[in-house]
């Protein structure tokens, strides 16, 4: 179906209601609706084979004296994505929830519930995400009368506004500080006996309100240095996702070269976050060898990284119109023997880690999820990839120099944990491919492309990246003073994570940390806007080394 | 006085340090290089540092991150928890101020907004080297090389008397804006 195609058949089903159609670029669609018809159509995309990807909300006030909503829809095997925008009068922000029809919106619509007291009648589960359980009423941060250094005063003890617990089970709180990653979340598990039932989520913990400082204190080209610090593992990610953006609302072209350079430091991520992810899945089935070899291997890959870019984190690289430094032929061949070393490393590690049958043992069969399902919540990346979905943002949207690039996208039909370790084990070739290619093709030429004049004004543009964890999803409406009027971050987190109580369903307790391990989740990048629990005074309370116990003894 | 804390360490500490690694709401990249440091080619382990799961059962807290709003009791608590005597180390630019969201609407500041902070060690993130450098440092180790510098991010956070009042200069503004 192509854009044409999906715009007439739109128009044929909801008339009047659609009020106009843009396309800011090549593959990407802004459909106008009047919003009594929102969830129909959200539905009639979905059914047409869409993949929900996420709503953006912003204040329009002063501007037009509404609020807007877009709820975005990739069509992966088309090529294209689409945004459908409505507005609601500043008196009524309400518009009918999506969530019943499509689960994976539920966090969106519960997000702009907290930070523009937006309403969703029909919401299945409408309480607070965001914002602390303490945070008062009617105080919505991204509101722009509410200053961005507001910090209402809180109270000392937070009581969790959690799910009844089904009946028959009891809760065993996991976290805030945590059995997985050391990153601050709260789950609640259901468990019947050692069997979960059912889990739920209270973090957006991290959340230091990125979005609404740089939409209300920098300029454009300070953003990106913002932009990496939403997550100290794709930092590059996320920069060349907001500048991509930057640059198609702005309608700006990149010198060749800068787009291969953003390739190399793309997968370079890819590399050592894999690398790390892969130890840790180790390390917390208790097979710390595992954790030691790969951060071992990954090690090459930092102090590559370091003189390619200054930082450990390819940190400070990537700006608006290309990137500040250049790969010198030096550094060219440096990057090939590295790789030659990192590949023969890596084919070993392989080699170990695929025959190892305790490794089998506790991933096999864990965390499964059937095909279908795994489209429903619209789950992302290598824990989409694991289970049979055929989705990557480099070969589906190409953007910088990918169109360019001959790779494989691994996928497993396994369905379980151990696929998704499979995919990533499989993507370090692929990723080391890719960089031997971007490196050859390279035409010379400058790196960076100045942009002169002031931005025009309220542009729209999204960009699509393929992060190691998934789909990255960055939207900006260019400002007048210089910066965004409205930059809206996804990480590929905050969609897998929506998936977990799925994903843990008649799991036992002790597989808890490697289900969650392995959607790599990322909760500073999900809370941009990021389990200690002892004295809750819940049935069962256990702490983190408990948990590793519990979670090593099983292997 | 690092010199007289660096005394009084070795002589609570004389023997291996616990650490207890706490997040406050850190972006991971200073998480990552304190896991770093334990992995083969930094392997702080030969200094008989440990990393442990427990706040109950660590001599020194590693405090990544800026505090946020949600997570400031938390922390607290987990310091609480820590059996006394007990150092603080913030690890990372957030840790030491704030970072550069330090007065957003849902970050209450520094490490030290929390509990209190005995050694910091910058850095965006900082590198394995420097982290271990810096806990030789105040364990005595290793010989101070730099001056003291007064930092000026020491002036933040505000303590709890400012911010309140800063809360209350603020809630008039947003009254004014909703009238």
């Amino acid at each position: 179906m192509s854009t044409n195609r999906i715009i007439s058949s739109l128009r044929a089903e909801f008339g009047e209601a659609v009020r106009g159609s843009s396309s800011p670029a090549a593959g990407r669609l802004l459909v106008d609706l009047d919003r009594s018809r929102l969830r129909e159509a959200a539905r009639f995309l979905i059914n047409r084979g869409g993949r929900y990807q996420v709503g953006v909300g912003a204040d329009e006030r002063d501007r037009t004296q509404t609020f807007g909503l877009i709820h975005f829809f990739a069509f992966d095997r088309e090529r294209f994505s689409i945004g459908l925008r409505t507005a609601a009068p500043a008196s009524d922000p309400t518009f009918d929830s999506i969530t019943p029809d499509i689960p994976s919106a539920g966090w969106t619509e519960r997000e702009f519930r907290d930070l523009l007291g937006m309403r969703f009648p029909g919401h299945p589960k409408p309480k607070k995400l965001i914002t602390a359980d303490d945070w008062p009423d009617g105080i919505y941060p991204l509101r722009k009368d509410v200053p961005y250094n507001l910090v209402p005063p809180s109270t000392a003890d937070v009581a969790y506004q959690l799910d009844e617990a089904p009946p028959g089970t009891t809760i065993v709180p996991v976290g805030p500080f945590h059995a997985t990653l050391h990153e601050p979340a709260h789950f609640a598990v259901y468990v019947d006996g050692e069997t979960i039932k059912h889990c739920d989520y209270r973090g957006f913990m991290a959340h230091r309100g990125i979005e609404k400082l740089c939409q209300t204190q920098v300029s454009y080209n300070e953003v990106p240095f913002i932009a990496e610090r939403i997550c100290g593992i794709c930092g590059s990610v996320h920069s060349v996702a907001y500048c991509q953006a930057v640059e198609m609302a702005a309608g700006l072209s990149i010198s060749r070269r800068a787009e291969f350079i953003r390739v190399v430091c793309l997968e370079l991520e890819r590399l050592h976050s894999h690398l790390l992810l892969i130890g840790v899945a180790g390390h917390l089935i208790g097979f710390d060898t595992v954790f030691m070899h790969a951060w071992r291997i990954r090690e090459q890959v930092m102090w590559l990284s370091e003189k390619m870019t200054g930082n450990r984190k390819t940190y400070g690289m990537v700006v608006i119109g290309g990137v500040r430094r250049d790969i010198t032929p030096e550094m060219k061949d440096e990057i090939f023997a590295v790789l030659k070393n990192l590949e023969a490393e890596i084919a070993s590690f392989h080699k170990a880690v695929a025959g190892d049958s305790s490794i089998h043992g506790r991933t096999k069969g864990v965390g499964k999820v059937p095909t279908e399902e795994v489209v429903l919540w619209s789950l992302l990346g290598p824990v989409a990839r694991g289970r049979g979905v055929d989705i990557d943002a480099r070969r589906d949207f190409p953007y910088a120099a990918y169109d360019e690039i001959a790779f494989d996208v691994p996928v497993t039909t396994d369905g379980d944990v151990w696929g998704t370790i499979v995919v990533r084990l499989l993507e370090l070739f692929e990723s080391i491919k890719i960089i031997r290619q971007a490196l050859d093709k390279m035409p010379s030429g400058p790196v960076l492309t100045e942009y002169g004049e002031a931005l025009p004004a309220f542009r729209t543009g999204w960009s699509i990246v393929e992060a190691p964890r998934g789909e990255s999803f960055h939207y900006v409406l260019t400002g007048e003073e210089n910066r965004p009027e409205r930059w809206r971050v996804r990480a590929p987190t905050y969609t897998n994570l929506q998936g977990i109580p799925r994903m843990l369903r008649d799991n036992q307790f002790a597989d808890f940390p490697i289900i969650l391990g392995s959607i790599d989740p990322c909760f500073s990048c999900t809370d941009r806007v990021a389990v200690v629990d002892r004295r809750s005074g819940r049935k069962r309370v256990w702490t983190k080394s408990e948990m590793d116990r519990l979670s090593r003894s099983r292997s | 006085m690092p010199g007289i804390l660096a005394k009084a360490a070795a002589k609570a500490f004389p023997k291996s340090l616990w650490l207890y690694h706490c997040n406050s709401g850190a972006c991971n990249g200073c998480d990552i290089e304190i896991l770093n440091v334990l992995t083969p080619y930094y392997d702080v382990e030969r200094f008989g540092l440990k990393l442990v799961g427990s706040p109950r059962h660590a001599d020194v807290m590693l405090l990544s991150g800026a505090v946020t709003r949600p997570t400031l009791p938390l922390v607290k608590r987990a310091y609480e928890a820590m059996p006394a005597p007990k150092l603080v180390f913030g690890i990372g630019s957030c840790a030491a101020g704030g970072g550069c969201w330090f007065d957003t609407y849902n970050v209450a500041g520094g490490g030290a907004t929390a509990v209190p902070v005995d050694y910091l060690i910058p850095g965006c993130p900082p590198r394995p080297e420097a982290i271990i450098y810096g806990v030789a440092l105040a364990l005595g180790l290793v010989p101070q090389k730099a001056a003291p510098v007064e930092l000026k991010q020491v002036e933040f956070p505000i303590d709890a008397y400012l911010r309140n009042k800063a809360w209350e200069e603020r809630n008039v503004i947003y009254k004014l804006i909703k009238d």
